[in-house]
């Protein structure tokens, strides 16, 4: 069942093709959001399913004969699965209005539904090498949705972006192969045990500075990140909101957690690196966000400094750290897009992007504004929204760990970012309105349904952060912190 | 040995020619050559069905898009590579390859390696029982291709 | 590991190292995704050598023709994007291509 995850979007993309050649708008809408909604549904039903069991791996059956497709379904991947289908979902409603004018609508929704079957099967692959593949599924369809308006920008981005991700390609193959000659096999659980077995610590130190520099280019850590701050702003604003609200999170995150954690099992060396990484990407990109006019260009600074949260919280190890380091990802996920989102329906209500020629458009556009200012909150980390509770929780684990230097960065990178965020939010909505914009109308119907589905989002999951955290974000922590354990399965369907 | 020697010692050649010859035509010749070499090589590891997928894919298919791309984008005047980049490129290959030589010359047993698995089984059998979940993938990177390349080359009834 | 591996392993090595090369350095658009191919055949070199050395080559080649696949969609995309861009700009070249500061 859990194999429609990635079934499902693929088969429907093959099909929106052809029927977008009988109608142009109506139907490929209606079945591209439906597929979407029965992702979500799926992922409760799933969820359901395994309640009281650490992990499950699936055998499917195929007219009576077994299929050997096995599909790891722990915490961690169902966590992933649930963020990928509520921002899809919110993101696709998006696009209904947004792609109006860019043209070939179906053949949008096709490439985006390849692109979340490719972070789906991503996350639940049990394979290294599969790993890769879904991870270069998802980035084949991100490359031409990129470049999808066909301007110069986005040209020059989607190519920059193309190459980059070629070079973090090969260097995380590379490191798969030599895993592969090390141990013989590829299975999370096989490799792990034989690196174990084995006593190959340079070797294996190799490996994971190759991985680095693989995953840490599509997660977009300091220095890796110079391809983000073009590729997302030059995108439609809910291709920007993919890309930085899940894809960076599902290849880059997600596979360099999966690798470093349920394989290596995180060596002390190891997670001091990630450390480091994470805050100097949190500090470098909050203080290069300060300077931009762009609000697309400022938000793409603003999600590297978050991934440098979402790392450091992670790379700490303990218990504590992970689960925060998770609960951030959810809740940037959710805050980014809808900040993204935000950004398009400003984009098509004024056509501009530069922050400074926009001004007072609270006043006529009241509903963007306010979930603007919902979103910007929560990533800046203002009680009780949701960006609270995580950044909080990682502050908490890192000076129960110790590290006293760090928490302190953490909070001063923090009101940093609520300093550059309320900018946007004055220079965008407050303030006196610019004769400019005397005629601008709100953004419409499903541009605005998707964006408050978000915010609402964001205030519940800070209101009852206790309750999402203990029904979601804690399995996955424990699946994280028990390691391999948690990989094997222990039912078959 | 010695014939796999002089075969990946072609490639090298055919490779670094691809990449400083001016004429992109004969840089996607040489690289179709190096591509026919490389399947050669795999026939000899006993590797038959990626010997001749490297060939018909990449000496052919990618050849071919190669040819079509550089016939869409003839130049008026061609691009002007660095002086520098061309005229270094002989001696850094030589240096790497000493580096590489010694490199593995020291590593020469010092590698660990587990015992392998009993094999496994037809080519088929590999590909389609074990690795079905790849196909999927490779189901889903033709999907992005094709609807990539659809969506970069639509027409444009209404402008942006 | 064995001698037969590490000389397919250099040889591999030296293939990856003028794909990189070529990317760092190259400034025709199309030669940066000749850089690419040569590097993605230093990598399926690698992974059939190492397919050799662990008896396992039916695995290895499985691996490398589905990593072929992802090659040829990969630069298929990029020559895609290619076309597109000597049409906006007339040129090939990669220092052209500096309108966003990264």
């Amino acid at each position: 069942m859990a194999f429609l995850f990635v079934a499902l979007p693929l088969v429907v993309a093959g099909i929106l093709p052809l029927i977008g050649k009988i109608s142009k708008k109506v139907l490929p809408d209606v079945v591209a959001n439906s597929v979407l909604i029965i992702l979500l549904g799926l992922v409760f039903v799933e969820g359901r399913g395994l309640v009281g069991q650490a992990a499950s791996i699936q055998q499917l059956s195929w007219l009576g004969e077994p299929v050997n497709i096995k599909l790891l379904l722990d915490g961690f991947s169902l966590f992933m699965l649930f963020a990928v289908s509520l921002v899809g979902l919110a993101i696709s409603l998006f696009s209904i209005d947004y792609m109006d004018h860019y043209g070939s609508k179906a053949n949008f929704y096709a490439l985006f539904l390849v692109m979340i079957a490719g972070m789906n099967g991503l996350l639940l692959a049990t394979d290294l090498f599969q790993v890769y593949l879904f991870l270069e599924v998802a980035a084949i369809a991100s490359y031409a949705l990129v470049a999808f308006g066909l301007g110069h920008d986005e040209l020059e981005a989607a190519f920059k972006y193309l190459m980059l991700s070629a070079v973090a390609s090969v260097f995380i193959m590379l490191a798969v192969t030599i895993i592969f000659g090390l141990t013989g096999s590829l299975g999370f659980e096989p490799v792990s045990q034989g690196l174990r077995a084995l006593d190959a610590k340079f070797i294996v130190g190799l490996c994971s500075a190759f991985f680095i520099m693989g995953f840490g280019l599509k997660a977009a850590l300091v220095p890796f990140h110079a391809w983000l701050p073009d590729a997302h702003p030059s995108a439609p604003a809910p291709i920007s909101a993919v890309l930085s609200g899940l894809l960076i999170k599902v290849s880059g995150v997600y596979a360099l957690t999966r690798v470093f954690i349920t394989v290596f099992g995180l060596p002390p060396d190891l997670s001091t690196v990630l450390m480091y990484l994470g805050i100097i990407s949190m500090v470098v990109a909050a203080l290069l966000a300060l300077g931009q006019t762009d609000i697309k260009r400022m938000l793409a600074y603003s999600s590297i400094s978050q991934v440098g949260y979402i790392i450091l919280g992670i790379g700490l190890g303990t218990p504590l750290g992970i689960l925060g380091g998770l609960f951030h990802l959810f809740n940037h996920a959710l805050a980014k897009s809808l900040l993204f989102l935000n950004s398009g329906s400003l984009q098509m209500s004024t056509g501009t992007r530069n922050l400074d020629e926009m001004g007072g458009l609270a006043k006529r556009m009241p509903v963007t504004a306010g979930t603007n200012l919902v979103g910007a909150l929560s990533i800046a980390g203002v009680p009780p929204l949701n960006g609270f509770w995580s950044k909080l929780i990682i502050i908490i684990a890192l000076i129960q760990a110790g590290h006293w230097a760090f928490a302190l960065i953490a909070v001063l990178v923090s009101v940093l970012t609520l300093w550059y965020y309320l900018l946007i939010q004055r220079k965008a909505f407050f303030g006196k309105l610019n004769e400019k914009w005397n005629a601008v109308r709100e953004a419409p119907f499903w541009m605005t349904v998707s964006t408050v589905l978000l915010a609402l989002l964001c205030i519940v999951t800070g209101i009852f952060f206790a309750a999402t955290v203990q029904s979601w974000v804690r399995p996955a922590a424990d699946a994280l912190v028990r390691g391999v354990q948690a990989a094997l399965g222990s039912v078959g369907f | 040995m010695i014939l796999e020697i002089a075969l990946l010692c072609g490639l090298v050649v055919f490779s670094a020619a691809a990449i400083i010859l001016r004429d992109l035509l004969k840089a996607a010749i040489c690289l179709a050559a190096a591509s026919l070499l490389l399947g050669i090589v795999y026939f000899r590891m006993n590797a038959p069905y990626i010997g001749v997928f490297e060939i018909s894919v990449v000496a052919g298919m990618i050849t071919v898009l190669f040819i079509v791309t550089i016939a869409l984008t003839k130049t008026g005047g061609d691009v002007r590579e660095a002086k520098a980049a061309e005229w270094i490129f002989p001696l850094v290959l030589v240096l790497f390859l000493a580096v590489d030589i010694l490199v593995a010359k020291s590593l020469i047993n010092k590698i660990p390696a587990l015992e392998s698995l009993p094999e496994q089984g037809t080519f088929g059998e590999v590909l389609w029982k074990m690795r079905t979940f790849d196909l999927v993938g490779q189901i889903g990177l033709i999907f992005a291709g094709v609807l990539g390349v659809l969506a970069l080359f639509r027409k444009r009834s209404k402008d942006e | 590991m064995s001698n037969t591996w590490l000389v397919y392993m250099s040889f591999a090595a030296l293939l990856l190292f003028i794909g990189l090369y070529c990317l760092l350095t190259m400034r025709n658009l199309i030669k940066l995704v000749i850089g690419v191919v040569i590097g993605a055949k230093g990598f399926g070199l690698a992974l059939v050598a190492t397919g050799l050395v662990k008896k396992n080559i039916i695995l290895a080649q499985a691996l490398a023709v589905t990593f072929v696949v992802v090659e040829v969609c990969v630069v298929a995309l990029a020559l895609a994007l290619i076309i597109n861009i000597y049409r906006k700009d007339g040129s090939l070249d990669v220092r052209r291509l500096t309108k966003l500061k990264g």
